[in-house]
Formats: structure tokens, C-alpha cells, sequence
């Protein structure tokens, strides 16, 4: 029995919460898994909305490293640079480490490298910036929610048949255009 | 029939919270990306000129020309002498902080604390955040000796084989203005991609272009957005403790010193709620002006926002005048000569004016006005309070910085201080904040119209037996 | 952390302490120190309108006061105020340039004029308010310029400047001594202001010897310390009032 294994590009538009979430949940049925669906959204719907399985970000991970290395930054201007020069020098009759200073200056390191980290890992996560051509509609930054179909495995005009009726206002072939 | 009449109450109070509030006023999100746009790309008439005219022509004078001629003359020409070595350059400093610290209230604090009223202003108080702490880096800049060589104070290995002085508190004050500066620079990108996404897929040109590097490819995808809020909702946390300490970092470079008046531990808080309420005076000055000279302002910014932060700014009066007590009090009670000189000096000096415009302008006339609902939700009359307290605040700072200095243990150096190119210095440094907003206003879309319409999907009306309320969906 | 002050031995030890007696009942107000200050340490004249308002630069001054009302009004003794060389100086750990650092084995408080960037935040913190910063780049009309010491730098403008007590004149006479094999001896150089003083109030010297005439006037018992309550430990006594 040949199968049709074409593969199925398809972008369709919707342009209300309640049709896009029962179009993915049919689209389960109709053998498309999860990792050959993506949905993009002119506003963050969460993918609980949708039905969808979560997104992992590793955002707050790489935020954490970024902690650590602005505390260390903060570790050696404190601790180090002070008796890095060719004497220690003397100011008053504080110590030459002095503790509240310290804890200033270890704080905020801390804090700017966290936050530095964490606008990183914004760029890291999402690839940007990304100029390459994309699959994208900008209808999308008008408030619709976009369903990309992407199954090496299915069939076209089932899927096609069934987002219509599910009230897409639109169902093409996704193309890559630059944004 | 008694159902029908109540439904025409229902219909005519629904219709009266959507004309008060945004969030219950939907639109698509189409028509508010075109207002947004609109008002953003509406070619620019003889007012906008004209004022980038004046203002450009007050920066060249009185920034560049007034700076460059000090740097060549020395801090001669400025006001500054014994005993008062720092004169209105630390104050404008003080000032231009704090003014950037309204932003970061908004678009963190009242994120954090889940008050829906901040969403459609939250971009133009980060604004003034960036283009408040730029001002802020000139003046303290301004003011050093030999500003050509300010590199020094930065943390690097060099041939001196020196690190900067981390026992001093300007040493504490790079640090934390450095971090706050670019935290809320990235704290103002961030959620300006997804807009800078919708303003490339809607314009041509060297717009087009502009935004399509500036959206970084942006599409909205699922991953793109989960790490675009699990980033913002990073930040919004963190950059309080920021905002927190940077200003109590500035006020310890009184704090910390030995001067009578200024050594004292009520500073750190005194001075962030003082910053609070110059910030909030600011901010509503900064929406009534967008609000009344840019198209569609009046559909995002509306009398409920002034009403809000009206309140808000009536409760940090309350606040201030606290603190200031705190402070005054406690100086009065101690009993030491030097304190108590100052204290007459202040009140009965040569510019003892200046102190009892302070008290009038922050705390006598907000609590006058602002307790009013009407009074509070009428644009003009809030952001007049806004510039009376500026005023104040203003005020407040050339008390603590040039009149205090004025007035220490060694009598034979009590002099008043005369200010000379600060002003033009300073005046400069207000016009080019002004000139930022403005051109700014040209380039970024001042809304953020995905958090507008986030709101507004979570925002509806219900019915709680004959009541109609509004009902806010947590839809994080 | 500790808070003891470490004593740094350097490869050239210098050797002594130093401090100053003022007797400000003896003192006439003639200024002939804060003159011979001004011209041993190349001190700038700053001209009449931006002394008047509070910009001259002289290291010492001559404080002068009164009490009482009219009729019946007396003079206080004459202040000479120069800088402390402050134990605990306030100008020191505020400075973020380490342009003001502590000496500790010479007691001095020392002013390192080219790494100072010119905050005054130094100027602001000390009590005393004995520093001096150098507002303008002032003149000096020809032939002044013929009676600098070249021993002393010549500071530009942005610069912050204090009383360094002599310190050119301090280490010419260890190097002296050093290459004689000896230390320095009491009364074998003295400050400049304490040179020209005609009643010779200001009396300069070693204050870790028991023998030197500062220590023995120091230990008399009636000196005071200005603003001692303020824990600057200042290196300066005063006689003032008997």
C-alpha cells in the first residue's frame, strides 16, 4: 500500500483562542504529534490555553550562572584588587577590606550580572537576532493566533478540510520569507 | 417589566466602565497597532520643529558650549567654593536619579503587584528612566575637576596598578548607576521587541529597516515568548532591590560624610521615597503631555491612569513628609550646636524662603488637591501638582546639598554658595531630556499594544447578583 | 578583616613621625606663615574677587573671631588651621581615586596630586576644611614664575591641594641623613611656616622621639586637639587660653 509521503507545510490563521485550541486537539487526532505543530501569537496565549505541552527555557538557568560571575566579579574587586597593588594602601583606619563597602560592592555585581545574563539568555534561547527568512504571517502581530503544520506523515487535505471547518480564516502553504 | 429595566442598568453601567476604563474598552488588536502607529508616523508639523529647534538650540548653549568652556576654564566659572565644593551639579544628579526611578516603579513594582492600570504606560516611564539617568551621568560628570580623566574610577587592570577606592561611596555609586542604567535600558527592550515586531511587519522605508533590526526576527513563537517572561518576570524582581539600592547609594555619599546635616542614617529611605515622589510628579507630566499632542493617546491614557497614580502620588507625599520629619526631628532633639545652626540656617537663612517653598510645594498642595476623585482625574490639574512637586523636590535637594554645605564646625569658612554656569548646565541637561522624548516619541511606538490587549483579554464585566464588577482574570 | 592600622615597611623606611605645636596665644595674626606657605609650596594667588568668595588657596590660614557684644567686645586668640594630618582622616577612604592616602609610618596624611580627579569629596568630609582646590589655571604674571620651588610640584587645574607638612623639606632631610649614616636630628629643618613665624608658635618635629621639642611641649598637659570629639586623632595640639 503506498502511502502519500509528502510533506505537509501548512500555516493557518485564526483569529480566536477557542477555535485554535479545538483545531490542535483535532489535529491530534488526526495523527499530527506536538513536535510537528507550532503555534506563534500576536499575545502570550500560555500553552495551557492551547492544550499544548510547556516550553522549557533556560533563561533562569543561565540567569543563575550570570549571578555566580557578577559575585565573583564582586569577590575580586573586594577581596583581591586590594592587596593587588604594590602596597596596601591605607585610607583612614578602616581595614583594607572593609566590610560594609564589601557587601555594597558584592551586591551589586551580583545583581548586574544576573540581569545581564538574563537579557543574554533572552538572545541564546529565542536565536536571536535572527535575519534569516522565517515562516511567518504578520497578520499575526494584529492579534491572531498562527497553527504551523509541519508532518512529514499526513494527509494534506484532511488537515486542510478539518482547520477550515474549524474556522481558520486562512490555510496556505508556509513559506520562509525574510521578516 | 423589572427585568427589563434591569438590563437597561446593566447596558448603561457596562457602557460607563467601558468609556472610564481601557481594559473594558476593547478594540482588535489591528485598529490599536494602527493608532499606535499612527500617531507614532503622522509626518511631523511646524510644533514639532519648532520645539526641536529650541530645545536643540538650548543643548548646544547650554549643554555643549556652557561644558566645553568649563572644562577649558576650570570649575572656576561654576558656583562651587569653601565650603560648599558641591553645589547644584550633585543636586541636578539627585534629582535626574530620581526621576528615573518612577519608571522603574511602574513598569516593575505595580507589574509586580499585579496593578492592571500600569499597562499602557509602563514603555513611556521606562523612557524616562533611560533618558533620566543619561541626564544624571552629565551632571556627575559635570562636576569632576578633571573629567578627562574619569576613567580612572573604573574597574580595569592599568599601568598604575590600581583599582578604585571601593571604601568610597562614589566608588558605590559607579557600580550601582552602571547597573541600573543598562538594567533598565534591557528592562525597556524587552518588552519593546514583540512592538518593534509589529512596527516592521506595518511600516517601509528606513522604518521598515529600523525595526527589522531592532524585532531581532521576532515572531511570536511559543519558546519566544516563554523566554521573553520568564526574562521580564526575572527582571521585574530584580531590578527592585536595584532601583532600591541605587538611591540609597547616592544618599550615602551624604550620609557617609562627616558634615552636620548630612550624617545621618535616615538618608537611604528618605531619599528613595524622596525620588518616588519627584519620579510620580514627572510621570504624570510625561502622559498628559502625550496625552493631549499625540493622536490616539486619548483612547490608551485616560482619566483613570491620572486618578491612579494621583492617589499614588498622594500616599508618597504622606511618605516624604514622614521621613522628613523623621530626619528633622531627630536633628532638632539631638541638641548639637553645629545641627542646630544649620536647622536656624535653613529656616530663617538667606534663602529660609526656599525651605518653606519646599513644605508648601511638597506636602501642602498635593495633600490639598489630590485627595479629590474629580481633582485627581483631570489631566491639567494632576500634572500641575506633578511640576509644583518637582519644584519642591528641586528644592529639597539644593537644601540638603548647597545650603547644608554652607554651615559646618568651622565657622570662619560659613559662606553662601552663588550658583554660575550651573544653570545653564542644567537648564541644558532638562532640555535635552525633553529633546529625547520627543524624537523618541517619533521612533518608538509609546504603547506597549500586546500588553494592552493582554490586559484587556483578561479584564471583563460580571454579575454579582445585580451588581456589574469588573472581574480580572490571572491569566499567567 | 581587622581594624588595627598594619604598619608597611617599604625597601626606604622612613623614619619618624611627625607633628606640630601651635601656640595660639603667642600667635599675632601676622601671617608670615600662611606668606611663607604660599611661597615654599608654589600656592597660586588667587586674586581678590575669587578669594572674597571663599576660593583662596592658602594651606594654613590665620582664624580670627570675637566674642561678646559691642561695646564690650574682646578678640579670641588667633587660629592658624592647617591641616591635621588626621590619625583617622575623613578625607582619605572617601576619595575613589586613592588620590588622599595615609602614611603611616611618617603619620602623614599625603595628597597624591596626579591621580586626583577632582570629586572634592575629600574637601567636602574633612572638618577642618583645610583643603584647597584649584577652581582656575591662575596666573602667574612674569617674574613670578622665578620663585617656584622646584621641589614642589605645580598643580593644574582640577587638582585638590593641602598642607603636606613640608613634606619635600621632611624627606630632603632623611636623605641627608641617610647618606650621613645617622637619623634626622631635632631642629636640623623645620616647616616653612613654622621657619617664619616670628614668635615661634608653630614648633614642628618629631613626635616618636621623647627628647624633640614637639613631644615635650606636646606632653604638657594643657594642649587641646580641635574637634577631638570627632575621632580624627589629629597631629596637631594647640594652646589656647593659659
Amino acid at each position: 500500500m503506498t502511502e502519500e509521503k509528502k510533506v505537509v507545510d501548512l500555516l493557518a490563521v485564526f483569529s480566536d483562542l477557542g477555535p485554535a485550541a479545538d483545531a490542535v486537539e483535532q489535529l491530534r487526532t488526526l495523527g499530527v504529534s506536538d513536535d510537528c505543530m507550532n503555534v506563534i501569537s500576536g499575545v502570550p496565549v500560555t500553552e495551557a490555553m492551547l492544550g499544548r505541552p510547556r516550553q522549557w527555557t533556560n533563561v533562569p538557568r543561565i540567569a543563575m550562572g550570570g549571578a555566580i560571575l557578577g559575585l565573583s566579579a564582586g569577590i575580586f574587586l573586594a577581596f583581591i584588587a586590594p592587596y593587588a597593588y604594590p602596597y596596601p594602601i591605607q585610607v583612614s583606619t578602616q581595614a583594607f577590606v572593609p566590610g560594609p563597602p564589601t557587601v555594597v560592592v558584592l551586591f551589586e555585581l551580583t545583581m548586574l550580572g544576573m540581569l545581564l545574563s538574563t537579557f543574554l539568555g533572552v538572545f541564546l534561547d529565542s536565536f536571536f537576532p535572527n535575519y534569516r527568512p522565517m515562516k511567518y504571517v504578520p497578520e499575526i502581530s494584529d492579534g491572531k493566533i498562527a497553527i504551523f503544520v509541519e508532518c512529514p506523515d499526513c494527509d494534506e487535505k484532511k488537515i486542510t478540510d478539518l482547520l477550515k471547518k474549524l474556522g481558520a480564516e486562512s490555510v496556505k502553504p508556509a513559506e520562509a520569507q525574510h521578516l | 417589566m423589572a427585568d427589563h429595566k434591569h438590563d437597561a442598568d446593566h447596558a448603561h453601567s457596562a457602557e460607563h466602565f467601558r468609556e472610564k476604563h481601557l481594559m473594558l474598552d476593547p478594540l482588535p488588536r489591528g485598529v490599536m497597532n494602527d493608532m499606535v502607529m499612527e500617531s507614532m508616523t503622522t509626518k511631523p508639523g511646524w510644533k514639532f520643529w519648532t520645539t526641536v529647534i529650541i530645545l536643540s538650540g538650548i543643548v548646544a548653549y547650554g549643554l555643549v558650549y556652557s561644558w566645553a568652556k568649563m572644562i577649558a576654564e576650570g570649575i572656576g566659572i561654576a558656583g562651587v567654593n569653601r565650603p560648599s565644593y558641591w553645589g547644584i551639579f550633585l543636586v541636578n544628579t539627585v534629582f535626574w536619579i530620581g526621576i528615573s526611578h518612577a519608571g522603574t516603579f511602574i513598569s516593575a513594582i505595580l507589574r509586580v503587584f499585579k496593578a492592571e492600570f500600569r499597562r499602557p504606560f509602563t514603555r513611556a516611564a521606562e523612557l524616562m528612566t533611560t533618558f533620566g539617568l543619561v541626564q544624571a551621568g552629565f551632571s556627575i560628570f559635570m562636576h569632576m575637576g578633571r573629567v578627562w580623566l574619569s576613567y580612572w574610577l573604573m574597574p580595569y587592570p592599568n599601568q598604575r596598578m590600581l583599582w578604585p577606592n571601593f571604601h568610597s561611596p562614589l566608588s558605590w555609586d559607579l557600580l550601582a548607576i552602571t547597573t541600573y542604567l543598562l538594567s533598565s535600558t534591557m528592562y525597556l527592550f524587552l518588552p519593546l521587541i514583540p512592538d518593534m515586531a509589529m512596527a516592521r511587519d506595518r511600516s517601509t522605508g528606513w522604518r521598515k529597516n529600523l525595526y527589522k533590526v531592532l524585532a531581532l526576527g521576532f515572531r511570536g513563537t511559543e519558546g519566544e515568548w516563554t523566554h521573553l517572561r520568564n526574562a521580564m518576570n526575572i527582571f521585574a524582581f530584580a531590578i527592585i532591590p536595584v532601583m532600591f539600592s541605587v538611591h540609597t547609594i547616592v544618599s550615602w555619599d551624604f550620609a557617609a560624610a562627616t558634615r552636620p546635616g548630612w550624617n545621618s542614617t535616615i538618608f537611604g529611605p528618605y531619599f528613595i521615597v524622596g525620588a518616588l515622589h519627584s519620579g510620580m510628579g514627572a510621570a504624570v507630566v510625561v502622559l498628559a503631555v502625550i496625552r493631549s499632542n499625540m493622536k490616539h493617546m486619548d483612547y490608551f491614557i485616560r482619566a483613570e491612569h491620572f486618578d491612579a497614580i494621583g492617589k499614588l502620588m498622594l500616599i508618597i507625599s504622606m511618605a516624604w513628609a514622614y521621613f522628613f520629619f523623621n530626619d528633622y526631628m531627630v536633628q532638632w532633639y539631638g541638641g548639637d550646636k553645629w545641627t542646630h545652626q544649620l536647622l536656624h540656617f535653613h529656616e530663617a537663612g538667606p534663602l529660609g524662603w526656599m525651605w518653606f517653598a519646599m513644605l508648601v510645594c511638597n506636602v501642602a498642595i498635593p495633600w490639598a488637591i489630590l485627595w479629590n476623585t474629580k481633582w485627581r482625574s483631570t489631566p491639567w490639574l494632576v500634572s500641575t501638582v506633578g511640576i509644583i512637586i518637582n519644584v519642591g523636590m528641586w528644592f529639597e535637594r539644593y537644601i540638603i546639598v548647597p545650603i547644608s554645605l554652607s554651615i559646618n564646625r568651622m565657622p570662619f569658612t560659613w559662606r553662601m554658595y552663588k550658583p554660575g554656569v550651573e544653570i545653564p548646565l542644567g537648564i541644558g541637561t532638562l532640555a535635552l531630556f525633553i529633546l529625547l522624548y520627543v524624537v523618541a516619541s517619533k521612533i518608538i511606538p509609546l504603547i506597549p499594544v500586546w500588553e494592552v490587549q493582554e490586559g484587556q483579554m483578561a479584564h471583563e464585566l460580571k454579575k454579582f447578583g445585580r451588581e456589574t464588577v469588573v472581574s480580572v482574570s490571572e491569566l499567567e | 578583616m581587622t581594624n588595627a592600622i598594619p604598619e608597611v615597611k617599604l625597601a626606604e623606611e622612613h623614619v619618624g613621625k611627625w607633628g606640630m605645636v601651635i601656640n595660639q596665644d603667642i600667635c599675632t595674626g601676622c601671617q608670615a606663615c600662611v606668606a611663607a606657605c604660599a611661597m615654599e609650596n608654589n600656592v597660586s594667588f588667587v586674586g581678590e574677587e575669587d578669594s572674597g568668595y571663599g576660593r583662596s588657596m592658602h594651606w594654613i590660614r590665620i582664624e580670627r573671631f570675637w566674642e561678646g557684644e559691642y561695646p564690650e567686645v574682646r578678640m579670641t586668640p588667633n587660629q592658624p588651621m592647617l591641616c591635621q594630618q588626621c590619625g583617622s582622616a575623613p578625607c582619605e577612604p572617601v576619595c575613589p581615586a586613592f588620590a588622599t592616602v595615609h602614611s603611616t609610618a611618617e603619620s602623614l596624611n599625603l595628597q597624591v596630586y596626579n591621580r586626583c580627579v577632582g570629586t572634592r569629596y575629600c574637601a567636602n568630609n574633612c572638618p577642618y576644611q583645610v583643603r584647597s582646590f584649584n577652581w582656575r589655571d591662575y596666573e602667574r604674571p612674569e617674574p613670578l614664575p622665578n620663585q617656584l620651588n622646584p621641589d614642589v610640584t605645580v598643580r593644574r587645574r582640577g587638582v585638590m591641594e593641602k598642607c603636606t607638612f613640608c613634606i619635600q623639606r621632611i624627606h630632603k632631610a632623611q636623605d641627608k641623613a641617610k647618606a650621613e649614616g645617622r637619623e634626622v636630628m631635632d631642629g636640623e629643618f623645620t616647616t616653612a611656616c613654622a621657619q617664619a613665624c616670628p614668635a615661634n608658635a608653630i614648633v614642628f618635629g618629631r613626635t616618636d622621639t621623647p627628647e624633640s621639642l614637639v613631644s615635650q611641649l606636646a606632653h604638657k598637659g594643657h594642649g587641646v586637639k580641635h574637634l577631638e570629639e570627632l575621632g580624627t586623632l589629629p597631629n596637631v595640639t594647640y594652646f589656647k587660653g593659659g
